[in-house]
């Protein structure tokens, strides 16, 4: 059983409703276990090339761990500076930590559970099942799927428009003129073509009309449930932990 | 199965009809072919024998349109895909999956295919244009042929009576071209299928045109008939109508050869001259302007070696992927070379001064609101953009903006700013690519009037008419090296298969009488 | 989406597409931002966020495009990798709907300077009232926080209500849009 063959909308669905669990939540515990918890699974249980998710997740470790510096530097006075941990040769007060920690693991959780969706489901699936099960209008459906295939496209687009300015020696304006002459023909090309793509779609009968058959059938299958299932029991048990040890709190608002 | 009558459509902004009381009728597994420059309407028409319009115009139309004994206007767009098909000109904007099979799958999802019977009838339309080895690929990994072969699969997946087909080969090399054409000649042979091919250059479809129809710049049809009589009568307007004649009758009319009967085919054209046309050499200065020693760019180009002599026209040609337009790129200083030194005499601070580049696509350039701002943007004064402005022909639409000029005014639109400066060295990507036979010509006669004032030109073309033409020398590239550098004439002694090349039509007709070909009388 | 034609909800889709790439290109000049001048640093570029849903609105004019094309935008920025995750999803459709209300209100007729610069100050509001909730914006002192919203709501004024018109009003002169509804009217006022 890979996640990859999870249904989509499934696994949309029980990311989103965890992701919203996880917000409610401000603890140390519960992120950190989770986080680990999805990583693992996603390895487990996912196939795609390893080494993109280290590309991905690089940054985002990076941007956990600023987010936990600037937070311990930046920490309103705690309430009890008498506790304090070393970190680095640095006395900071243990309560700051705590937030720090709760804080980039909330992030750290959050993104972990969006890797684990972006490396394991098929765009064009995902689009599929939003419409055979989640009633999502073909005519969005297609229109969309049309215009994510504009990206590597637009890449190229990006870079041509680069090179033909420095060849007419572009470079000496303020940048909101500089990024108007980059933006205006790069949109300009990209609505011409978005025009052309729509009108091709057309031609092959594309009505929008939801009566229409499907070349791939995605349906949702006991199995689906037990990615839903799992997450939920496992985090649900994390949260108990934290809860047993004295971590547990709601998330009220801190920064 | 098409009948259009008295058709005149009119759009909102324009003040002209761009189709004017057009009437014609096309049979059961006819193939016709219409002929017209861009912009007289051949692509309006396309979207009225579809459909779209009279439901998605902002303008006027009057007159009746029949695909298969039913009326267009007012069908539902389900209702007509099912009775024709149309192939579009850009391979990179007909399509809206990702991958073949399931774009293929599209237009039978439209229809309501049943599920089990779609897989079938997909592998079948693949089958038929032999993508069926790259069923499972992503569509971005095709090339451009491949692409327009998809879109083709896509449309017979339906089954169409009628297949339009608007262009199809404007954006692919003359290989790729031919490929397509034997396609559909294949194709006509097996099928029961009515052809409608849109076109500006008739050379590649000769051979399955049974009829064409020709329109000229007002939108009016001026000729509906056998191709050969069409020839016969309007080669000496043709040109000016933006309609490419075949090579063998400008040839022919070149030579003085041109009574009709005129020559279709190269064959023909042999029997005609008795004289050899010769075939020119060129001869280029000394000096060198830019010169590389083993450079190498990333893993796209190995070991350049390559002289640029100064006062040299040369065409840079070769399969697509070859590397062309990195050559050009890091040569013209887009790019830095990964090792390797490049020996020129440029200061580096005035080196885009000094070489210009008029990139494939000229809207990438164009930094402006308006025509003249764009020629004057670099600080050039009043005299000189006025005088740039009226030598490309664009004076009168100095104050139009650059995105709504034609595609032949933009591409000298271009050309004129990379002029600005007089620069000495000037590359240019394929500068005649989707541009119709009158427009080519133009763009032509300009770069040639500048080499002849001394400007180095460097020119990416598949053209290898334009090479025997216009270039005192060929670079061409193989798999990222130089497989081929020197005169054309020498070019032509090889194997141009390797390169994807075919040898111009003056080369041919020269073997040809030479090889003791016998010729009908 | 029966009133929507198949091209317009491409071309929104397009531009979702190429403004999540501008919008992932403008967190990190966020990030720099906060370092300088602490969390409101974001508020001073926060209009950049809301710009697609200005721009899609006022080329399209259709009840909707605001808010599809800000929620696709958003969808898009998760899918190419973003830290915040699918939480973003969810701001990506509350300041779509703030946008959308102003053009609501208006009842989907005026898509004049005014009214974009009211959708980018409502898309700020919106995103505004969701950020304090989320991001607990009620720990910071009363007196910052009204800062705060004061320069995110002129931010949405200017990045992305004026700057958006700015930016449409520069493609429709390239005659790109004259299928669309911004492109009709500049034709008509040019005839007229």
């Amino acid at each position: 059983m890979y996640l990859n063959n999870v249904n989509p909308s499934v696994k949309a669905l029980t990311i989103l409703a965890l992701v919203l669990i996880l917000a409610l939540l401000f603890d140390p515990v519960t992120p950190v276990l989770f986080t680990m918890f999805t990583v693992l699974i996603t390895f487990l249980f996912g196939r795609f090339r390893k080494k993109y998710y280290l590309f991905y997740f690089l940054p985002f470790t990076i941007f956990a761990f600023g987010m936990f510096w600037t937070t311990i530097a930046f920490a309103d006075p705690p309430q009890n500076p008498a506790e304090t941990i070393v970190l680095l040769g640095w006395e900071v007060p243990e309560e700051n930590v705590l937030v720090a920690l709760s804080l980039s693991f909330r992030v750290m959780a959050f993104a972990t559970l969006s890797l684990l969706f972006m490396f394991t489901t098929n765009m064009v699936e995902f689009l599929l099942s939003l419409m055979q099960q989640l009633r999502l209008p073909p005519k969005l459906a297609y229109g969309i799927m049309a215009g994510y295939r504009f990206l590597p496209m637009l890449k190229t687009e990006f870079d041509q428009i680069r090179a033909a300015h420095r060849v007419r020696g572009v470079g000496t304006e303020s940048k909101w003129k500089r990024s108007r002459r980059f933006a205006v023909p790069l949109l300009a090309g990209a609505i011409r073509k978005a025009e052309r793509t729509a009108l091709a779609m057309e031609s092959k009968g594309f009505t929008g009309s939801r009566e229409r058959t499907f070349y791939r059938n995605l349906k949702v299958r006991g199995k689906d449930w037990l990615f839903p299932a799992g997450m939920g029991a496992v985090l649900l048990f994390f949260i108990i932990f934290s809860v047993r040890f004295g971590y547990f709190s709601w998330y009220q608002g801190q920064l | 199965m098409i009948d259009v009558k008295n058709l005149t459509l009119e759009y909102e902004e324009m003040e002209n009809p761009v189709l004017r009381n057009v009437s014609f009728t096309i049979d059961e597994k006819e193939s016709v072919l219409l002929l017209g420059a861009s912009g007289s309407g051949k692509s309006t028409l396309s979207r009225c024998l579809t459909g779209l319009y009279p439901r998605e115009l902002d303008g006027s139309m009057e007159g009746e349109v029949r695909v298969a004994g039913k009326k267009v206007d007012g069908a539902s767009p389900g209702a007509i895909s099912r009775h024709v098909g149309i192939v579009f000109q850009d391979p990179e904007t007909q399509f809206c999956m990702l991958t073949a099979e399931d774009e293929v799958a599209f237009g039978l999802e439209n229809l309501g295919t049943a599920p089990e019977l779609m897989e079938g009838k997909v592998d079948t339309a693949l089958e038929e244009v032999g993508l069926l080895p790259k069923k499972g690929r992503t569509i971005t990994s095709l090339s451009g042929g491949e692409k327009q072969k998809l879109a083709l699969a896509c449309i017979l997946a339906m089954r169409p009576p009628v297949i339009i087909l608007d262009e199809p080969t404007a954006n692919l090399d003359p290989v790729a071209t031919d490929d397509f054409v034997a396609l559909l000649e294949r194709l006509k042979l097996e099928k029961d299928v009515t052809l409608f091919v849109i076109e500006h250059d008739l050379d590649p479809w000769l051979s399955i045109t049974d009829r064409v129809l020709m329109l000229d710049r007002e939108g009016q049809l001026f000729y509906d008939g056998p191709l050969r009589e069409g020839i016969d009568r309007y080669a000496p307007i043709l040109h000016e109508e933006g309609i490419a004649v075949p090579q063998t009758v400008k040839l022919a009319v070149e030579e003085g050869a041109a009574t009709p009967p005129l020559p279709l085919t190269a064959r023909e054209l042999a029997g005609r001259l008795p004289v050899l046309p010769e075939v020119r050499e060129k001869e280029d200065g000394e000096r060198a302007l830019l010169q590389t020693e083993k450079v190498n760019f990333k893993s796209i180009l190995h070991a350049i070696d390559i002289t640029l002599p100064e006062g040299s026209f040369t065409a840079v040609t070769g399969p697509n992927g070859s590397g062309k337009t990195t050559l050009c790129r890091v040569l013209a200083g887009i790019e830095s070379p990964t090792s390797g030194r490049m020996l020129h005499s440029f200061p580096k601070k005035e080196w885009f001064k000094r070489v210009g580049y008029v990139f494939q696509n000229p809207e990438h350039q164009f930094l402006t609101d308006s025509v003249w701002a764009e020629v004057a943007y670099s600080g050039a004064d009043e005299e000189r953009v006025r005088h740039l402005l009226e030598w490309c022909g664009l004076w009168e639409r100095r104050n139009l903006h650059p995105f709504t000029l034609s595609q032949g005014e933009k591409r000298r639109l271009s050309v004129a700013t990379m002029l600005v400066e007089d620069q000495d060295l000037l590359f240019l990507d394929e500068p005649t690519f989707g541009q119709d036979a009158r427009s080519t010509r133009r763009v032509m006669d300009l770069l040639d009037e500048k080499h002849r004032s001394g400007t180095t030109i460097v020119m990416i073309t598949h053209d290898m008419e334009l090479v025997e033409q216009y270039a005192t020398r060929v670079v061409a590239m193989k798999d990222g090296e130089i497989g081929f550098d020197g005169r054309a004439d020498e070019l032509w002694k090889r194997d141009l298969d390797a390169f994807q090349l075919k040898r111009p039509l003056k080369v041919r007709l020269k073997e040809m009488q030479e090889g003791g070909v016998r010729v009908p009388q | 989406m029966k009133n929507w034609k198949l091209k317009e909800i491409v071309v929104m889709s397009v531009l979702s597409v190429v403004f999540a790439v501008v919008y992932l290109a403008f967190l990190p000049v966020g990030k720099v931002l906060v370092g300088f001048f602490g969390p409101i640093g974001y508020d001073f570029i926060f209009g950049i966020w809301f710009i697609v849903s200005i721009i899609a609105a006022y080329i399209i004019r259709k009840p909707g495009a605001a808010f599809l094309s800000e929620t696709i935008a958003a969808t898009v920025e998760v899918l190419l990798g973003n830290a915040v995750g699918p939480m973003l999803i969810i701001s990506g459709m509350i300041q779509g709907l703030g946008a959308e209300s102003a053009f609501a209100i208006t009842r989907y007729r005026s898509y004049t300077l005014p009214t974009l610069i009211f959708a980018g100050m409502m898309a700020g509001v919106f995103s505004f009232a969701w950020g304090y909730f989320q991001s607990g914006f009620a720990a910071l002192a009363g007196g910052y926080v009204l800062l705060m919203f004061i320069t995110r709501v002129l931010s949405g004024a200017l990045l992305a209500g004026v700057a958006g018109k700015l930016l449409s009003d520069a493609l429709a002169k390239t005659g790109v849009l004259s299928g669309f509804a911004l492109g009709k009217e500049k034709r008509k006022k040019h005839v007229a």
